[in-house]
């Protein structure tokens, strides 16, 4: 009956019920927007960098990854290869040669890392050969080459033109190579393109005079949730002399910043939430001061201040309840459209592309979200009718009366 | 037998500052079935003495007894549940809950004494046909007249079984036919049910048919 009071109490002043479920409900959609929105450009930016380049783990010679030098080779790549092939929680891996050079063209150079891989493994860690734009990934020729279009535009080549790579060979010597472009990439980050170009495992072995040796696996998991467990397996198969690194340990500034803008996204809730409190607040208030008199012949007839006080409270509940649902599925409506075709920035293209996003952001709702939206809204509904519901209790049944 | 005494009560307000002595020295005993009429001039203190009865409000000094039990020992909480369990109230106007129905105002204060849904809902219905109102049991208090929301007071305060009813000018919104018809129903309550009635009233027709008449002037009864 308490409810049903509550119910028809709100609908009493319909105006006014709907413009605080009215805020109520834009308040949790620009919640879900911008979360969805921070969400979906971060994941990009990480999932970027993994799939275009970094892969779930990588496997080095310890030392590799801080000083990527040519005598820091993988010591055993044979067995390191076979552990691989045995572990079941391996979808897929890939060898790769990594050093700097310089490539230079007619007209210009410029310092590269140099990505000696196998074509045909490499599709299965990284996604370079869908992001060709222009000619074609590798046939099998032995000077192909596949570079960024930012870099093809600085060097000013073009398919089929010659480029050269200079690098430092182990015995201090400069290795030499004449490559043909075969491919333009255009990946999500400007940056990337500028800086890493793609050449065949063993024209990189034999132009940096390296026999076979190789210096990182590239592994990507079955299970993207169970990464680290995958990396605690393989790193326990092998000894002291090699460094297993998750992406994470990859990239640890860009994880750091992902954790660190999601905290602050709090802030930007917690604005919200203040806002929708004080305009329950202030709608409550109205809602009590309206019938003080009716108050007071509840009071009068016998009705406990805790009940009259949760009677207050369950209306604010009840706004936060209809609100919170008409919310959220109105939210779902706007984002899971947007989740599929993502919103094109075109005009943000550069920018965007520079913190390796791409043009287009595909937001996405996650569990937390949804549920922090379900959990919270009802709470601040509730605390925002507990100053009204305070003062409603404070009132002395005779004078509540007299106020007719 | 008495179920209700005041010992010299008094009532002094502070209206800004300046004490307004409503009431002085009263001094009353209520039996048992006795219908009561508290008249007298505006502003001579009916309300309050009649709010002061109802425990919605304390003396400044004196006591009651209800039913030998002093009250103005109590707590606000023991207050609230001794009116709802001893006493029914009527007011002039505007008692009933806008957003609930006649039948539902009148479940309202049973279901504060926790009676059941099924319970409520019987003794509800009943008391209104006995009232002769059973038809009202669906409507909004906008959606009835003057007097037939008073009526439905009248069964709202009767409902918990009450030892006594107050009603401060029940019959003030009302024309006379109207307010006849609603002392009738009071009337036959008295008798029927042998609750005890204390209205206060400056309606003539209210004040002829007192069982007992009292009169105040300037906060005494004379
Ligand atoms: N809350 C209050 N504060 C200050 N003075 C009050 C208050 N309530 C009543 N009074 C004063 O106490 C006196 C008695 O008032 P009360 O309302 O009891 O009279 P009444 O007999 O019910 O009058 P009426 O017939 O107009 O309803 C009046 O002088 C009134 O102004
Ligand atoms: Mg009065």
């Amino acid at each position: 009956m308490l409810f049903k009071l509550a119910w028809r109490n709100i609908w009493r002043n319909k105006r006014r019920s709907l413009v605080v479920l009215g805020s109520v409900i834009i308040g949790i959609i620009a919640v879900l927007f911008m979360n969805g929105f921070m969400n979906g450009m971060l994941n990009q930016m990480l999932s970027n960098q993994i799939s275009t380049n970094i892969s779930h783990i990588q496997i080095h010679k310890k030392g590799f990854n801080d000083n990527k030098v040519i005598q820091n080779h993988i010591p055993d790549a044979d067995a390191v290869e076979k552990k691989l092939s045995d572990n079941p929680d391996i979808k897929a891996f890939s060898k790769r040669v990594i050093t700097f050079g310089l490539i230079s063209s007619a007209t210009n150079s410029s310092g590269v890392y140099i990505n000696g891989i196998i074509p045909d493994k490499e599709k299965e860690v990284s996604i370079i050969f869908r992001q060709i734009v222009e000619g074609h990934y590798f046939t099998g020729d032995k000077r192909e080459i596949v570079i960024g279009g930012k870099l093809a535009d600085k060097l000013e080549v073009g398919l089929g033109d010659k480029v050269v790579i200079m690098s430092n060979t182990p015995d201090g010597t400069i290795g030499s190579e004449v490559f043909r472009v075969a491919g333009i990439y255009k990946s999500f980050s400007s940056e990337f393109d500028k800086s890493f170009i793609y050449i065949p495992l063993e024209t990189a072995q034999s132009m940096l005079n390296i026999n076979n040796r190789i210096f990182e696996f590239a592994v990507v998991a079955n299970d993207y949730k169970k990464i680290e467990l995958v990396k605690s397996s393989i790193k326990s198969g092998l000894n002291d002399n090699y460094e297993v690194m998750s992406y994470k340990d990859l990239l640890p500034f860009l994880v750091y910043q992902i954790d660190l803008s999601k905290e602050s996204m709090w802030i930007f809730n917690l604005i919200i939430e203040l806002a929708l409190i004080f305009g329950i607040i202030n709608s409550m208030l109205m809602a009590v001061f309206e019938r003080i008199n009716e108050i007071g012949v509840l009071m009068s007839i016998g009705m406990k201040n805790i009940k009259i006080f949760f009677m207050i409270l369950l209306e604010g509940l009840v706004i936060g309840i209809i609100g919170t649902v008409v919310g959220l599925i109105s939210g779902f409506l706007i984002m899971l459209p947007l989740e599929s075709s993502g919103i094109n920035f075109a005009i943000y293209t550069e920018s965007l592309e520079s913190y390796g996003i791409g043009a287009v952001i595909y937001p996405t709702l996650s569990m937390d979200d949804v549920l922090g939206v379900l959990i919270m809204i009802p709470l601040i509904s509730i605390i925002g009718a507990v100053y009204p519901a305070y003062k409603a209790i404070k009132l002395e049944p005779v004078n509540a009366i007299r106020y007719v | 037998m008495e179920i209700l005494r005041t010992e010299n009560l008094d009532k002094i307000y502070q209206d800004n500052g300046v004490p307004v002595h409503a009431l002085k020295a009263i001094n009353l005993t209520i039996n048992m079935g006795d219908h009561i009429v508290i008249a007298g001039p505006s502003g001579s203190g009916k309300t309050t003495l009649l709010n002061l009865l109802g425990a919605l409000d304390k003396p400044t000094m004196g006591k009651i007894y209800i039913n030998n039990e002093d009250i103005s020992e109590k707590t606000k909480k023991e207050l609230s549940d001794f009116r709802l369990h001893k006493l029914g109230f009527i007011f002039q106007a505007y008692n009933l809950i806008p957003v609930l129905t006649a039948l539902e105002n009148i479940e309202f204060s049973m279901m504060l004494l926790g009676f059941t849904e099924k319970e409520r809902h019987k003794k509800a219905l009943d008391l209104m046909e006995e009232l002769g109102i059973r038809e009202l049991a669906d409507k909004r208090p906008n959606e009835m007249s003057g007097g037939q929301q008073q009526r439905v007071a009248v069964a709202r305060a009767i409902v918990n079984d009450p030892t006594i009813v107050l009603a401060d000018e029940p019959t003030a919104n009302l024309d006379s036919d109207t307010g006849s018809h609603l002392l009738d129903l009071m009337e036959r309550m008295n008798r029927e049910k042998n609750i005890t009635f204390i209205f206060s009233s400056h309606d003539k027709q209210v004040i002829d048919r007192a069982g007992r008449l009292i009169i105040l002037k300037d906060g005494r009864i004379v």
